[in-house]
């Protein structure tokens, strides 16, 4: 079932996850590589309105994060007026490699896709967002390579967790500081220095560009009937083999994990750091619409598994201490809830007993008071995990600990290697 | 979609001053900080009138009354 067509890597440095695929690769497949004379096909440039027909009919969905229908962010477009096409590549997720790996490896295939774009909305320019030098080179070698990159640009982004938001991005990009705006603006009416914009994240792009060189019909030829094609994702945590994957949507979450070596019996949090503990079907296809029906997410495609030998308890307190340092300080409920949810994650860990229902109580009132939705998925963090370790919870209640130490497999860091040690 | 008055706060202006939750008890409570919990249900049209009366004591002008769609539009990163 595998083809592990590991890419070199073009690069050199630094070292990165392994990238393999579950079925035969797309965005993975060799020949988007930077160094090579784009020797493909040109993609087949759409219309407007023929473009966001394919996109309607394979149903795809942003992979930022949100999942937003691509189809309905083209129509929000206002019709005449020329736009920006902005590729968010800021990856601040901190779990998650798949977009630096698609630009490092791919860039000719995200270069296809914000053309396509590009064109099918007559805009006048191409805005990447990157922030990872081995991604902004990889770039800049390919445009040097074909000639009808000419409107694209390269600009560099802050790494913060919360600048990576797109009205955060967008502002960054005009001069701001890379947090996102209080007031509610559509990057689609206000969005690059003010004017129309279309952003999405890089694999949205490259996989606009798959479409576009495949159609509907070739590119619905994998994954299931509620989402077709593939999707990239991150695996970390306590894992045999961490990296990042591409696979059919569709694929068993027990046949990722399986591949992946996770220990039976893991802990897995799905969506990263944003997204919740997943404890349903250990089987559930990983699809993103099978996915929010039953109130999960996967994010940005980012999968943590945590391993029965760690205290499941401590690491949901350290991710969600980090989680708080990451509040930007600019909206009060972030800056002062957050610390106190992590203040009383602690406290659970040493058995107070009202730890839980403070926590509950403070949980509540969390979501959608900030201006970006960096207090929404923390909450959504803490709170399933409050679910999914329910007997930990317990245990600790009860006895002060469960005995397991903090082993840091969800451990935040900037470098992939820590990450997955 | 229905459209239907809702008040914003934009977060980023509001320092927790708590005159709108003194001024409008019924739909703006607060946290343990004196941020607004807003109640997100509609609202009649007398307390619209009590709405705008805490849009406009607002000392940081954090809040304004908004007539939007109810579904709302998803947030993208």
């Amino acid at each position: 079932m595998t083809a592990a067509a590991t890419i070199p890597n073009p690069i050199g440095s630094p070292p990165e996850p392994a990238t393999w695929s579950i079925g035969p690769p797309r965005l993975l497949a060799v020949g988007y590589g930077p160094r090579r004379p784009y020797d493909r096909s040109a993609p087949r440039l759409l219309s407007r309105d023929q473009l966001t027909r394919d996109v309607a009919t394979v149903g795809l969905l942003g992979r930022g994060g949100a999942a937003f229908p691509v189809a309905a962010k083209l129509r929000a477009m206002p019709r005449r007026r020329v736009a920006t096409v902005v590729v968010n590549g800021s990856e601040s997720e901190p779990a998650s490699y798949k977009d630096r790996i698609l630009m490092r490896h791919a860039p000719h295939l995200v270069l296809d896709g914000a053309l396509v774009v590009a064109h099918a909305l007559r805009a006048r320019r191409v805005l990447i967002a990157v922030n990872d030098e081995p991604a902004a080179a990889a770039l800049h070698q390919a445009i040097g390579h074909r000639s009808d990159a000419r409107s694209v640009r390269i600009a560099g982004t802050g790494g913060r967790f919360v600048g990576g938001e797109a009205r955060a991005v967008l502002r960054a990009l005009g001069g701001g500081p890379a947090l996102a705006p209080g007031r509610r603006v559509l990057p689609s009416d206000r969005g690059y220095r003010g004017t129309p914009t279309f952003l999405s994240n890089v694999e949205t792009f490259a996989q606009i560009g798959l479409l576009a060189t495949l159609g509907p019909r070739a590119y619905a030829g994998t994954g299931i009937t509620d989402e077709p094609g593939t999707t990239l994702l991150t695996v970390t945590g306590a894992v045999g083999r961490p990296g990042v994957v591409e696979v059919p949507h569709g694929t068993p979450l027990s046949v990722l994990l399986c591949e992946v070596g996770a220990a039976p019996g893991a802990a897995v949090l799905l969506g990263g750091y944003h997204g919740a503990w997943w404890t349903g079907d250990p089987a559930v296809p990983l699809s993103r619409p099978i996915l929010q029906a039953a109130g999960a997410t996967l994010g940005a495609g980012v999968v943590c598994v945590l391993g029965p030998e760690t205290c499941p308890l401590a690491e949901l307190a350290h991710v969600a201490g980090y989680l708080a340092s990451e509040s930007a300080g600019q909206c009060g409920p972030c800056m002062f809830g957050l610390p106190t949810v992590a203040h009383d994650l602690q406290r659970l860990l040493g058995g107070h007993r009202s730890a839980a229902s403070d926590l509950r109580r403070r949980l509540a009132v969390v979501p959608g008071r900030g201006a970006c939705a960096h207090p929404d998925g923390t909450a959504r963090f803490v709170t399933s995990g409050l679910r999914a370790f329910a007997a930990d919870i317990e245990q600790h209640q009860m006895a002060g600990g469960c005995g397991r130490p903090f082993r840091g497999q969800l451990t935040v860091s900037p470098t992939w290697q820590e990450v997955a040690r | 979609m229905t459209r239907e008055r809702r008040i914003h706060v934009d977060w980023t202006r509001c320092d927790g001053h708590g005159l709108c939750a003194v001024l409008f008890p019924e739909v703006i409570g607060s946290d343990e900080w004196g941020f607004p919990v807003i109640d997100g249900r509609p609202m009649s049209p007398d307390e619209i009138i009590h709405a705008r009366r805490a849009v406009a004591s607002c000392p940081a002008l954090a809040l304004r009354l908004e007539a939007r769609s109810v579904r709302q539009p998803a947030r993208s990163r």
